[in-house]
């Protein structure tokens, strides 16, 4: 059953149920005080004619006369119904033996009178009867006069006062029918318009199942239910963040094994191409030294990827052996390796090397600085300049290669340290990288907590600075 | 004439390899090393054919394969990449076949001479010096008069003749000639070879090569 449907046929049983009791109290209620006044008015009737009697027992001791005694009975009961003249008043006095002595019932007195037995003198006693379809009051006394029992028995039609409680429940049947048809209609509606909101976020949290993960909830209300959607909202929004970063991840890996793959077969379709060839072709000398040579320098590109990605691999998850060093000396030490290359294209290295002490592991700022002027050189051109600056930038250590080579483009900038990425395929290959010195040099970095920033201009060159901050600077003073 | 092959592809040692494998056996080649000069290229010359590495600067393959589309040349796609999606993407884009780097030389020959029978470009006559080989009626001449092969022996011929300057092993020409359920021996191979060398007096042409098995020589 549904939520609505609950709420609706809930409330309206209770409505139904308490509404339907209340008013059944109230008429009953209303009914039974009507019939105890009218108990009451008749109990003092009977009392009336009890005084009236009781005030004329001494005269009739004195005449002691049982005609007598009727007559002036008779006299009193005759006034006294006619004083009572309202409709469905009956007196009935009878004398010993049953003999009726007055009587106006135009009905037979019933005979089995359960209320007569053991009734005292100057007792009333009263029950109601239903005779035919009247209901009848009847109240009952006896007295003695002169030693003989007289019963007086004063009965009072109260079917008016039924009659008008099956006419209020009538009258209330109506009004409960209207009363619970408009219920039902409000109920209906008010549960429907409660839950609507429900019933949209149900539908939008199918959507986000089906995969749809920007769908949300459009709420206004500050209700439990408006809060309900916030937070739904807000687990749909990180759930969307979480999807869009796994499917990141996955095509950055996806992309990492297609790279891989790439930069592996490449060398290889060559060399199996090459020697294949020489293998099964005739021997021709220019065929043969261009073959050779190819497979040669494939097989060093290939000897140079697989050192480039164990040192990738190597670098993920590992704890540097970090020890107090100077910037300035590490490059020094590699002047004669850095100028080497920088000859190859006639480039000349600029050294601009300030004091700059930290604590970092040695081999692998090598590693960084070797891959940054390698970088550097391939952008530049023929006798171009490269400056490798070390110096103290406040609390920050910062090693920064510049070169004036070609530059790298905006939209290449952000991708630069992904693995195997190449802004310029054609001249990476032609140079013999991977694309994988930028990413060992981001590992390096950040094992050292140390960030890289890049700025280059398209045709003007770049400059990459790795900015070591203070808190290897903390290290080193505990070291040292 | 000779059967036109573009050859899209931005490491120079493989279009290279690949130019040198396919002229040796007679075609034609054109280089290209990115998705613009290819599409160039295709655009002001008749190819029949172009082999197109999906991974190349500028435009990548399958971007330059929804280009060319229209002029129903047949392609046929190299790639590193070996998954299932790039092979169905590939194909859908109306690839007619796709090979997965590294390859050998005579699968890619064997892929293209496939194609190209597809297309109906495949030659009727092969002509050796004087020996021409009628495909369509599998009749051998020598000089105009008829030689009389067996069917092995002509297929023989004719495997030869389309890895011609290549070398092919006893191996190697099984699965051609006999397909891939023969389970004999391989000196079968040198039978067929001597009387074939016999039969058409291909003594000079075709070599013995040490440790491969036989190549067929201009």
């Amino acid at each position: 059953m549904k939520f609505w449907q609950k709420i609706c046929l809930f409330s309206i049983i209770t409505f139904i149920v308490i509404f339907n009791a209340a008013s059944i109290m109230v008429i009953e209620r209303n009914h039974s005080k009507m019939l105890q006044q009218e108990m009451n008015n008749t109990l003092s009737a009977n009392m009336s004619i009890n005084s009236s009697v009781n005030a004329i027992v001494p005269i009739l001791r004195i005449y002691d006369s049982i005609d007598y005694e009727k007559t002036v009975l008779t006299n009193i009961a005759q006034e006294f119904v006619e004083k009572n003249s309202g409709q469905g008043n009956y007196l009935e006095i009878a004398g010993d033996q049953n003999k009726t002595i007055y009587s106006n019932l135009d009905f037979d007195m019933p005979t089995d009178r359960e209320e007569l037995e053991g009734l005292q003198p100057d007792e009333i006693r009263y029950i109601l009867r239903d005779i035919g379809s009247r209901t009848l009051l009847f109240t009952t006394n006896v007295t003695d006069i002169n030693h003989k029992s007289y019963r007086f028995t004063y009965i009072k039609d109260v079917t008016p006062l039924y009659t008008e409680r099956v006419e209020q429940y009538n009258f209330f049947v109506k009004i409960d029918i209207a009363a619970c048809l408009l219920y039902i209609i409000v109920m209906f509606l008010i549960s429907k318009g409660l839950t609507r909101p429900i019933d949209r976020m149900v539908r939008t949290a199918k959507e986000i199942a089906q995969g749809q993960f920007s769908e949300r909830v459009q709420l206004k209300s500050r209700d439990e239910i408006g809060v309900l959607a916030t937070n739904f909202n807000e687990m749909a929004s990180v759930v969307e963040d979480k999807i869009i970063e796994l499917e990141r991840n996955n095509s950055a890996q996806q992309r990492f094994i297609n790279n891989i793959t790439h930069e592996l077969k490449t060398p290889l379709t060559s060399i199996i191409g090459y020697a294949n060839y020489l293998r099964t072709t005739k021997y021709d000398e220019t065929a043969f030294l261009e073959g050779v040579n190819v497979i040669y320098n494939e097989g060093k590109r290939l000897e140079a990827l697989s050192s480039k990605l164990m040192d990738l691999i190597l670098l993920t998850d590992r704890q540097p052996l970090m020890k107090p060093d100077n910037l300035k000396d590490i490059v020094a030490e590699m002047e004669s390796s850095l100028r080497l290359i920088a000859s190859a294209k006639q480039i000349e290295l600029e050294l601009q090397c300030g004091d700059s002490p930290l604590s970092a592991e040695k081999d692998l700022i090598k590693v960084v600085i070797f891959n940054l002027v390698d970088n550097a050189v391939k952008a530049s051109g023929e006798k171009g300049r490269i400056a490798v600056r070390t110096a103290m930038q406040g609390e920050a250590c910062v090693l920064e290669v510049a070169d004036e080579g070609s530059g790298i483009a905006e939209e290449h900038i952000d991708n630069i340290f992904e693995p195997f990425y190449m802004a310029d395929k054609a001249r990476t290959r032609n140079n013999n990288g991977a694309g994988l010195g930028l990413s060992i040099c981001r590992s390096i970095a950040e094992l050292h907590q140390a960030a890289i920033e890049v700025v280059s201009v398209i045709g003007q060159g770049t400059t990459i600075r790795v900015v070591f901050w203070q808190q290897n600077r903390v290290i080193e003073v505990s070291g040292s | 004439m000779n059967k036109r092959i573009l050859i899209v592809e931005d490491d120079t040692s493989i279009s290279n390899i690949i130019k040198m494998n396919l002229t040796i056996v007679g075609y034609e080649t054109v280089q290209a090393h990115d998705g613009i000069e290819a599409l160039e290229t295709i655009r002001s010359g008749k190819f029949d054919l172009i082999l197109l590495d999906v991974m190349i600067p500028r435009m990548d393959g399958f971007e330059l394969m929804e280009k060319i589309r229209p002029l129903e040349i047949p392609v046929i796609f190299l790639t590193a990449r070996e998954s299932v999606f790039d092979k169905v993407s590939g194909l859908k884009l109306g690839a007619d076949d796709y090979m997965v780097k590294p390859f050998e030389a005579i699968e890619l020959l064997a892929r293209i001479e496939t194609v190209l029978r597809r297309y109906g470009k495949e030659e009727s006559v092969i002509s050796f010096h004087d020996i021409q080989v009628y495909l369509d009626k599998r009749e051998v001449t020598v000089r105009g008069a008829v030689a009389e092969l067996t069917p092995k022996e002509h297929d023989l011929l004719v495997a030869l003749l389309k890895n011609k300057n290549i070398a092919l092993s006893r191996e190697q020409f099984i699965e051609k000639v006999w397909g891939g359920d023969f389970y004999g021996e391989t000196r079968t191979v040198d039978m067929h070879i001597k009387s074939l060398r016999k039969k058409l007096g291909l003594q000079d042409h075709i070599k013995t090569i040490y440790k491969i098995g036989y190549r067929l020589e201009d």
